[in-house]
């Protein structure tokens, strides 16, 4: 018996670019995660939540809200919905804890990273796939919500579509933070359990000792600047024109931006200098 | 430094343990065997020569250019890693494929490229079946598509045939020949020393992270040669043969590591296969047979490793 196989020959072929190269690393992701069932049920029942509970206050804004002003501060209402909070959290921790340490745990990053790709493209990549999914529940309802409103003729065009730009702004700035926060958790482990467990622990870790905190019998507001979602609240309060807000939003824009920035950073440097070792 | 491969000193260390220990080798086109035990240090070198390892000492060039992230230097090369770290839910069409686009290249060329690969290697009739599904050297044979599919100057192979069925090896290192044989270098490791044997002759002997013997298998029998060379010979009368060997100046040791065995350990092998017809016939010892336990690769490793 003889076997006969093909025969390797060498060709130059052209290469696309950078732009092209970190879609793949998307491409790649994106399919992966629209085949887990535990992501495709949280986008379902978050965005499904998020968007019903926004749209139930605006219907019934007079039965529930006696007193909100029908203006541009009625949309703080649905931007603080707490199912945004938790339904964040809980698609940070089922999609982006996975992200970097799934790879770290596979060695999948040894194969990325021996193909000409840079630790940047692969983060952006990453990120790009993250992003998006967070936003599906950070800033689609929020946007959605005003529109809504204004078909429903509760609300002018005027108000909403700056409560739709305001809405968009204020949701993506809390996309960023969970994004550069839930990578960088990523990064640092080669567990995802261990990563998630990080995410939830940024996220009620810090809101509920600091909500505890601020109330009485401690009487300390400025607690409240430790928690992700208070700072996003206090920026939302000021954005929408809301009033009451126990903290400066100044400083929890600030704060915000700060530790997007520094999780993003950070994530780069470790991608940067991790060394991939296998056994 | 003109090889494929240059490394002089090369240390690495993760934390206490010791990857690398001043390693230093020329490997030159071609393809050039890594041989050495698990542990050795073959695949934190393949790390370092694939830029994901940073040495903390010495220099390495691999196509002339230092590796350690250089993005371009990794268009030239492909890699296959020792370890499982295919995408289970990908079927092997689209791993390859997708791994083809992380170096640029459009999606209708991808396909078609990710297609020719898999059916270089023997997967064409399992290529659209998730790879959770394949054996351990269908794996091997995916990971050395994606490897060669892009086309590079040279193939870093880590333990290529491990797990493989028969059938993946002939095709393996058949399709390492062929990229040899169209002018591509090929880097493989293994711990199994007769593969190695059978697609080339050069050879790196690597052992607690030191490149202990390189260059043509043949040069290293000679280095060996230099060496106490084992020779046992099958004879009843193991006492009166030894005494009457030890009269040679070059014998270095006899042993009866058994009732009718005798083990001899000579520095002139040649002298020695020359002289022993001769007593053998003036003493009228009886000797039923002989073999040299370094005839093969496996033994001139175990005697430089020691």
């Amino acid at each position: 018996m003889s076997i006969s196989l093909p025969t390797y020959t060498r060709r130059e072929m052209p290469l696309l670019g950078r732009r092209h190269r970190v879609r793949a690393i998307i491409t790649t992701g994106l399919r992966r995660e629209f085949k887990r069932p535990a992501v495709l049920v949280v986008i379902g029942i978050g965005v499904g939540v998020t968007i019903i509970t926004s749209i139930v206050v605006v219907l019934f804004a007079g039965v529930f809200l006696q007193g909100q002003p029908l203006d541009l501060s009625f949309f703080f209402t649905p931007a603080s919905n707490g199912a945004i909070l938790f339904f964040v959290t809980l698609m940070a921790s089922v999609v982006g804890s996975a992200l970097i340490a799934d790879d770290l745990q596979s060695m999948a990053l040894t194969l990325y990273l021996s193909r000409p790709i840079t630790e940047g493209d692969y983060l952006a990549a990453k990120a790009a796939i993250l992003a998006p999914m967070i936003s599906m529940i950070a800033v689609f309802p929020l946007v959605l919500t005003p529109l809504v409103a204004a078909l429903l003729g509760s609300f002018s065009w005027t108000i909403a579509l700056e409560a739709i730009g305001l809405s968009f702004l204020i949701g993506s700035l809390f996309t960023a933070f969970y994004t550069a926060a839930t990578l960088a958790l990523s990064s640092l482990t080669r567990r995802k359990s261990y990563a998630a467990a990080g995410v939830f622990a940024l996220t009620f870790g810090l809101t509920i000792p600091a909500e505890i905190l601020a109330g009485p019998p401690f009487n300390n507001p400025a607690v409240l600047y430790a928690s992700p979602w208070e700072n996003y609240l206090a920026v939302a309060r000021a954005a929408f024109g809301a009033t009451g807000a126990p903290i400066d939003w100044r400083w929890s824009l600030a704060i915000l931006l700060a530790a997007t920035a520094i999780a993003a950073l950070a994530t780069y440097l470790r991608m940067k200098f991790v060394e991939v070792v296998s056994g | 430094m003109t090889g494929v491969v240059e490394a002089a000193g090369i240390s690495k260390w993760y934390g206490e343990v010791l990857g690398l220990n001043g390693f230093s080798a020329s490997f030159g086109p071609g393809i050039t065997g890594l041989v050495g035990p698990n542990g050795a240090g073959k695949s934190t070198l393949f790390k370092l020569l694939i830029g994901q390892l940073h040495p903390d000492q010495g220099t390495l060039r691999l196509l002339g250019e230092n590796p350690w992230n250089n993005v371009p230097v990794k268009r030239r090369l492909g890699y296959c890693p020792e370890h499982n770290t295919l995408y289970g839910w990908l079927t092997g069409q689209q791993f390859v494929e997708a791994l083809l686009r992380l170096d640029g290249m459009p999606r209708s060329q991808a396909e078609k490229a990710a297609e020719d690969a898999l059916k270089l290697v023997g997967l064409s009739s399992a290529a659209q079946r998730p790879t959770r599904t394949y054996s351990r050297g269908m794996r091997q044979r995916a990971k050395l598509a994606q490897a060669l599919a892009h086309r590079p100057e040279i193939l870093i192979l880590d333990e290529p045939l491990s797990g493989a069925d028969p059938l993946a090896r002939v095709q393996i290192l058949r399709t390492i020949s062929e990229f040899a044989k169209a002018g591509g270098h090929v880097l493989m490791s293994t711990h199994v020393l007769y593969e190695i044997e059978r697609v080339t002759n050069n050879i790196v002997l690597i052992n607690n992270g030191k490149a202990i013997a390189s260059g043509d298998i043949r040069s290293i029998r000679a280095l060996i040669d230099e060496h106490p060379h084992a020779v046992r010979l099958e004879t009843p009368q193991p006492r009166q043969l030894a005494q009457a060997l030890a009269r040679m100046d070059h014998i270095v040791s006899l042993e009866i590591p058994e009732d009718e065995a005798l083990l001899v350990r000579t520095r002139k092998p040649d002298a020695f296969y020359r002289e022993l017809p001769a007593i053998v016939a003036d003493t009228r010892l009886e000797v039923r047979g002989l073999e040299s336990p370094d005839d093969s690769l496996d033994a001139v490793f175990r005697y430089l490793v020691g």
